[in-house]
């Protein structure tokens, strides 16, 4: 039984779904990704000085976080953490009607907020808890029967937890904006901003890179004693957190919170830069370079976090953290991680049509497409640049900039994941062995 | 390297990332591994072979998911080939 390199993997025993599963996640994420700017264009009157409330940076926002950063993380736990914990996602229609129940709830939450439309606004909520109460379930399953890799299921279940309390949190200021508060809305805001980017995505994020850097850098996996270290230290920050956000001792466990997470995001970089310098792949192109901005911005969104809690003279530090933390580290970070996975997803997949008399799969190199991935690159860092100096200058006219700047660089970015689509479906020769794309 | 039958119970209790000389091919054991481990020793392997066309039998306790990007990239073809129970055994060649 000679086959092309990938073509058993999704066999009925594998532990991975087919590659439709995590593409209709990837592909609704590219389009939202395409919204969000928009939104943020058509906010751009309010978003420097953007603090919450209803209205387009509101939209805009979310369909950054729930449209873009979790539908990805959706389709790529699904699709990696299986590899980690050695145990299969399950039946394959969950995460289908996962995606039927979120995409739709995503949109209808943005559109909501983006025109103040509570009803709209509470329909789609419920749609997007729904779903992810239903992602959360099969998360907890694929956790508790896990064989493998420790560290990457600990910092799953981290993940989980948070997931739980950024829901209790939407629920109660989605409460809020039908009139019916629960819980203190600075308190809800607080917990949810800080379980959603650090507990949820960070925890997600910092958990598959275990497994993602070392594969893409060829590297040894890394050292599991100061990973565990830096996994204890990030759930200490979260704990932290959430008491300084409950009132108890505020300033203090604040303070402390912020110490804990720098140390622990300290110990994860030294681990991931030790990975990428001794791995056997030292040039990892464009994508690993917006990685690397992802990082940068992470530090500083810890950073300027005590001075968004002690009210600095800034008026803007708020919105500048939140731009640190959504836009500077997770939106970055993933952009460049889910343009090397999705060409070695297609990769795979494709090999199951390479079976059939046609030779060698295309390779990841070969269903790539680097010209949308070098404009991609340009635009979304000018994007970043622009907003930064929006929020500093207080200017409407370069948020709007900034949007255009980001909406060219994420239709570049579906161009890109069009190219890998349509080069999936109709393989071409490979124009030879060789090393992974430059980007 | 060393030379070791491959089929011989003893195979099984190769250290992980274990590679030994047969008549067949190269072998790596790489049981044990956590990801991407097995990836980075297979590719570290055939990368070393250079442009030979030596085979590489592979010892395995699952299917390589991250493995297959790698061959593809380096123009490998993967054989599955019958192990030990409990064992995926691998037969990866450079492409013709």
């Amino acid at each position: 039984m000679r086959l092309a390199a990938g073509a058993f993997i999704a066999g009925a025993g594998s532990r991975l779904l087919p590659v439709s599963i995590p593409f209709r996640f990837f592909g609704a994420a590219v389009a939202f990704h395409l919204l969000a700017w928009i939104a943020l264009f058509a906010g751009g009157d309010e978003a420097p000085r953007f603090a919450g409330g209803l209205g387009w940076p509101l939209a805009a926002l979310h369909l950054f976080t729930l449209g873009v950063l979790v539908m990805t993380a959706i389709g790529a736990s699904l699709q990696l953490l299986p590899v980690a914990t050695r145990r299969q996602v399950g039946s394959e229609h969950w995460p289908a009607a996962i995606w039927w129940f979120y995409t739709p709830g995503v949109a209808m939450t943005a559109f909501g907020m983006g025109v103040g439309a509570t009803s709209v606004l509470a329909a789609g909520a419920a749609a997007v808890i729904v779903a992810l109460a239903a992602y959360a379930v099969l998360l907890a399953r694929n956790l508790a029967g896990a064989k493998g890799m420790p560290i990457i299921v600990a910092h799953g279940w981290a993940a989980l937890a948070s997931l739980f309390v950024v829901i209790a949190t939407a629920l109660a200021l989605a409460g809020t904006y039908a009139g019916t508060p629960t819980i203190d809305r600075t308190t809800a805001i607080a917990l949810h901003a800080t379980f959603a980017a650090y507990g949820f995505m960070g925890m997600l994020a910092f958990g598959l890179s275990y497994i993602l850097v070392p594969m893409f850098a060829l590297a040894a996996v890394p050292d599991p004693r100061q990973g565990w270290a830096s996994f204890a230290l990030a759930v200490l920050a979260l704990v932290l957190a959430a008491a300084a956000a409950l009132d108890f001792a505020p300033a203090l466990l604040r303070t402390a919170a912020v110490a804990a997470g720098l140390a622990a995001v300290a110990l994860h970089l030294r681990l991931m830069t030790i990975a990428l310098k001794t791995g056997m792949r030292r040039h990892l192109g464009r994508s690993f370079a917006l990685v690397r901005v992802g990082w940068g911005f992470l530090v500083a969104s810890l950073v300027l976090a005590p001075a968004v809690a002690i009210d600095a003279s800034f008026d803007r530090v708020a919105t500048l953290f939140g731009f640190a933390l959504i836009g500077g580290w997770l939106l970055t970070f993933l952009l460049g991680i889910l343009q090397r996975i999705v060409p070695f997803l297609a990769s795979m997949h494709a090999g199951q049509v390479g079976t059939r008399g046609r030779g060698l799969p295309p390779t990841p190199s070969a269903l790539t497409a680097e010209r949308p991935l070098a404009i991609h690159f340009a635009c979304h860092l000018a994007a970043l640049a622009l907003l930064a100096i929006a929020i500093a200058a207080d200017s409407a006219l370069a948020v709007r900039a900034a949007a255009a700047a980001g909406a060219a660089g994420a239709l570049a970015f579906g161009a890109f994941f069009a190219t890998v689509l349509r080069r999936m479906r109709r393989p071409k020769p490979p124009a030879g062995a060789g090393t992974m794309p430059a980007s | 390297m060393h030379a070791r039958p491959n089929d011989s119970p003893a195979a099984a209790d190769n250290p992980p990332g274990r590679r030994w000389t047969d008549a067949d091919g190269i072998h790596i054991d790489v049981r044990g591994l956590a990801p991407p481990g097995p990836l980075v020793a297979i590719v570290e392997l055939i990368e070393s072979i250079g442009g030979g066309t030596t085979p590489v039998i592979v010892h395995h306790e699952r299917d390589p998911v991250l493995l297959h990007g790698e061959l593809a990239e380096r123009g490998w073809t993967v054989e599955r080939i019958d192990g030990l129970p409990g064992e995926v055994r691998l037969k990866l060649e450079r492409a013709r």
